[in-house]
């Protein structure tokens, strides 16, 4: 296993948000998170990226402990984070974003070569290199934040909704884009998502998360009819759901 | 005209010497929300840097007799000093608190500082002078004389500007301190060491303050503990007008501040002249309520005040 | 051991934390005034003057979570208003030529004076207020902290009326311990059942959660403006008591040194709790005494020139890196004897 999260416990102040959850994720794999709001998909991805700190339990990464590790330090190790509402640096040049990504890469050859990869998979980047990054679009800043991403050379990569706020189509770009990563570049993706349809298409493996707690994993093949995956989102039987309860 | 050719002289003057008061501020401020209030006292322990360390009533020059360079060199690297270890011994320890409370933090170690100083320097004030050369006029055309200090401090003031400016845009270590400054929690999920940043905003920030506390014991020629609040006062209003978080709004804010100050004291009639302070916090309040990014925005500031 | 839940015993267990302080207070007095040491006593007064001051600024900081650097300023409208009503009616057209004519010509009784210079500290909060209130978080303890330098710097200027940057003397030494008793009492009993009225509790709703107040239909700037106007009268009586505790003033006298000792004291205790403010107050107080006395030296040894200040500022760093909730951690005083607890108030953490 690449990614082992072992029995995490999460607090915010008193609340638990996460319960003694598990999730591991192999090398080269795709794996995604899904369940309703509040279920604490973000907090996992928060806790994974040393953001915030389990009460309990373990996270590893390449066998080593990661879990009380500083932010940074996870980044160093290899784990690059695209959280939640893109984060992009408004008032960077986009070319200056790019660049924090290489910052704490020591193979100074490859950084160029992967800064032109990155302009040639997203080429609005390379339009745009000198404008700051506030200007652009809410799809142009999601590329931005991937290619970003990318340039820290990660050995993982987990992001958390990469479809909210897109255009459909859009979405479907971002999803052969890193489809394409993954067949190119051997990347493993951990994705985070609201909607398990688009997850249950592009990901290897699948884990529901309620209320902090996880109500399901399997294989995405084996879940592709979904039903099952319905009652562990909502967490009733089939033919109680409620009209318009979440856009499935 | 030469009269107003004088005041213009002194009020970027002024406004210089707070615009980079108000840049020490902003720079702590951008990366850890702190607003810093010991600031003021870092010039302070500057200033007393520059006389041998007793409580005698007369001061002698210790660092303040060396050779220019080293005694900019040596106060410099005091206050810098100074600045770290207020990082690594107390507000390293505060991150988590809210901005409110560092600022209490900040006023404890300034009256911490301040009175240090009293214990070891006694409570009076003392004659100082350093540079006393530069406190003389100079004529810059027929019947226009403005003190050669004024020109100093502009100078200084605009050589640092453009400095920090290339340092922020054209080195890595500029750009993460820009990019932590607007997303701190993302710049360090992108391997960006948040502790160095910040280490480094206090190196800056200090080393501001230790420049400033020449420029003022020029200016004045006199120690005193408590030096470093008024002019602090300023340096905050300024940070708060020109927006927190925002360098170029600290910048802005500074020379409007020292402008505006300058401006009131040349036209507000005699018997209103003394009410001018209070006119410029109620200014404050204005900006607050009015702007609270202040009057130059960034998204930074938009999300922290 | 009492187990009976009987109303009367209820009673007592709800008002307990403001009893046992109250009682607190009222043995500490008269323990000093039975040593008949007048500087001790001296020093009782100025730490109950203190005691309204800080329990004021409990009343608005710990409810509304709103960092205060203003209150200082009521403080010293009240310390002022006092002045004109009772001091030195010889001279006064001397010192304070401004003056109305009534107010040149009549001098009212100190309770009264006092009395009338709260109201006025909170008739400026209502007018300060109206603007500062609106704004939230940083931006507003920085609101407060402007106005504070504005009235400040104002009294300095305003000579007519304050004698400028002068002293103004003398008062009636007519604040002593058993007064000073009296007015921190009556601020205890008044910060305990404020807090403990819709309107207190609507403002800690506001300090936990402003948006979610709003939408349960809390008046966030009404009730943070009622809260500054009454902590402002009290601040301002303090004012007032202070007046006639040191019998001369000047505005220098109410300045930063003075935010950061009553802030101290508050942040010390715990900031959200009355028994915090009070025992951040006896505490400091206690403290700061004792390294006057050091200083002033006892036998050979002594203690260089202020090591009081600089013991104040270092507890402070300490108390504020490492126990952000105070001595108290924040909690009022517990309910000794076994019983029912959730019946009881007077067990309730208010984090």
């Amino acid at each position: 296993m690449l990614l082992n999260v072992e029995n995490i416990t999460v607090h915010y102040s008193r609340l638990p948000a996460l319960r003694g959850i598990s999730v591991s994720v192999d090398e080269g794999e795709i794996v995604c998170i899904v369940g309703p709001n509040g279920a604490g998909k973000s907090t996992t991805l928060l806790s994974i990226s040393g953001v915030l700190n389990p009460t309990e339990g373990e996270i590893t990464f390449h066998g080593k402990r990661i879990n009380g590790m500083s932010p940074e330090a996870v980044a160093r190790a290899g784990i690059s984070q695209v959280p939640e509402g893109r984060h992009v640096f408004t008032s960077l040049s986009v070319e200056e974003n790019l660049r924090i990504g290489t910052n704490m890469r020591k193979d100074r050859s490859d950084i160029e070569k992967d800064f032109k990869h990155v302009l040639e998979i997203f080429p609005v980047l390379a339009e745009r290199r000198k404008q700051a990054a506030g200007k652009l679009s809410g799809g142009e800043q999601q590329m931005l934040v991937i290619g970003r991403a990318l340039l820290t050379n990660p050995r993982m990569m987990t992001i958390d909704e990469p479809s909210l706020g897109l255009a459909p189509n859009l979405v479907d770009r971002v999803y052969e884009t890193l489809l394409e990563l993954r067949k190119d570049r051997g990347l493993t993706l951990l994705i985070v998502e609201q909607s398990s349809e688009r997850a249950l298409t592009a990901a290897d493996r699948l884990y529901v998360l309620r209320s902090g707690e996880m109500q399901l994993e399997g294989n995405a093949a084996d879940l592709r009819d979904g039903e099952k995956v319905r009652q562990a989102y909502f967490g009733f039987e089939e033919g109680t759901t409620h009209e318009g309860e979440v856009a499935f | 005209m030469d009269y107003a050719i004088q005041t213009i002289i002194s009020a970027l003057s002024l406004g210089s010497f707070y615009a980079l008061g108000a840049l020490g501020i902003g720079l702590l401020f951008s990366v850890l929300r702190l607003i810093n209030f010991a600031h003021g006292d870092f010039i302070t322990v500057g200033a007393y840097a520059l006389i041998v360390p007793s409580s005698a009533v007369t001061a002698t020059l210790l660092i303040g007799d060396f050779h220019p360079a080293l005694l900019v060199l040596c106060i410099v690297g005091i206050v810098v000093m100074l600045a770290i270890l207020s990082y690594f011994v107390v507000f390293q320890h505060a991150q988590k608190s809210s901005p409110a409370t560092m600022m209490i933090i900040s006023f404890a170690l300034g009256y911490t500082l301040q009175n240090i100083i009293v214990m070891i320097y006694g409570g009076r004030p003392k004659a100082a002078g350093i540079w006393s050369d530069l406190t003389g006029q100079v004529q810059i055309s027929s019947g226009v004389s403005v003190q050669l200090l004024q020109l100093v401090t502009i100078a200084v003031t605009w050589i640092l500007l453009i400095a920090l400016v290339l340092f922020l845009k054209r080195t890595r270590v500029g750009i993460q301190m820009r990019a932590a400054a607007e997303d701190f929690r993302m710049a360090r999920m992108l391997g960006v060491n948040g502790k160095n940043v910040i280490a480094l905003a206090f190196i800056l920030s200090g080393g501001l303050a230790g420049i400033m506390s020449l420029l003022f014991v020029t200016q004045t020629g006199v120690l005193k503990f408590s030096m470093g609040v008024p002019i602090m006062l300023f340096f905050f209003i300024a940070t708060v007008i020109g927006g927190m978080g925002s360098l170029v709004g600290s910048v802005v804010g500074g020379y409007s501040v020292g402008i505006v100050s300058v401006i009131l004291s040349a036209i507000l009639p005699e018997e209103l002249r003394g009410f001018r302070d209070t006119c410029v916090f109620i200014l404050v309040i204005i900006v607050l309520l009015a702007r609270p990014q202040g009057l130059v925005l960034t998204k930074a500031a938009k999300e922290r005040v | 051991m009492i187990e009976a839940n009987t109303p009367l015993l209820r009673m007592v267990r709800y008002f307990w934390p403001m009893v046992v302080l109250c009682i607190g207070l009222l043995i500490i007095v008269a323990a000093v005034d039975s040593t008949g040491d007048i500087i001790l006593a001296q020093t009782l007064t100025e730490g109950l003057v203190r005691m309204v001051m800080v329990v004021a600024l409990y009343m608005f900081i710990g409810n509304s979570g709103i960092i205060s650097f203003g209150h200082i300023a009521f403080v010293l409208i009240g310390a002022y208003a006092t002045a004109w009503q009772t001091c030195c009616p010889y001279t006064r057209d001397m010192f304070m030529p401004g003056l109305p004519t009534y107010l040149l010509n009549n001098s009212h009784h100190v309770v009264l004076a006092v009395f009338l210079a709260g109201l006025l500290a909170a008739f400026v909060a209502l007018i300060a207020g109206f603007a500062i209130m609106r704004l939230s978080g940083i931006a507003a303890s920085i609101g407060t902290f402007a106005f504070f330098m504005a009235l400040y710097a104002a009294y300095g200027r305003w000579s007519t009326w304050t004698s400028g940057g002068s002293t103004v003397s003398p008062m009636e030494e007519t604040t002593t311990p058993w007064s000073a008793l009296a007015y921190a009492v009556v601020t205890i009993v008044a910060a305990f059942f404020y807090a403990r009225s819709r309107w207190g509790l609507a403002l800690r709703a506001t300090r936990d959660d402003e948006i979610a107040s709003k939408a349960a239909g809390v008046n966030v700037f009404g009730q943070r403006l009622l809260s500054f106007v009454i902590t402002a009268f009290f601040c301002g009586m303090a004012g007032g008591l202070y007046a006639h505790f040191v019998a001369a003033i000047t505005v220098d006298s109410f300045y930063l040194k003075m935010v950061f000792i009553t802030l101290s004291m508050l942040v010390v205790g715990g900031m959200q709790s009355l028994t915090g403010a009070v025992v951040g107050v006896v505490a400091l107080s206690v403290v700061i005494d004792v390294l006057r006395r050091l200083e002033a030296g006892i036998g050979s040894f002594s203690l260089p020139t202020s090591s009081a200040e600089v013991g104040v500022g270092l507890i402070m760093l300490l108390i504020l890196l490492f126990r952000p909730s105070g001595i108290t951690g924040n909690a009022e005083i517990y309910w000794p004897f076994k019983g029912d607890i959730s019946s009881s108030g007077a067990m309730k953490r208010q984090s």
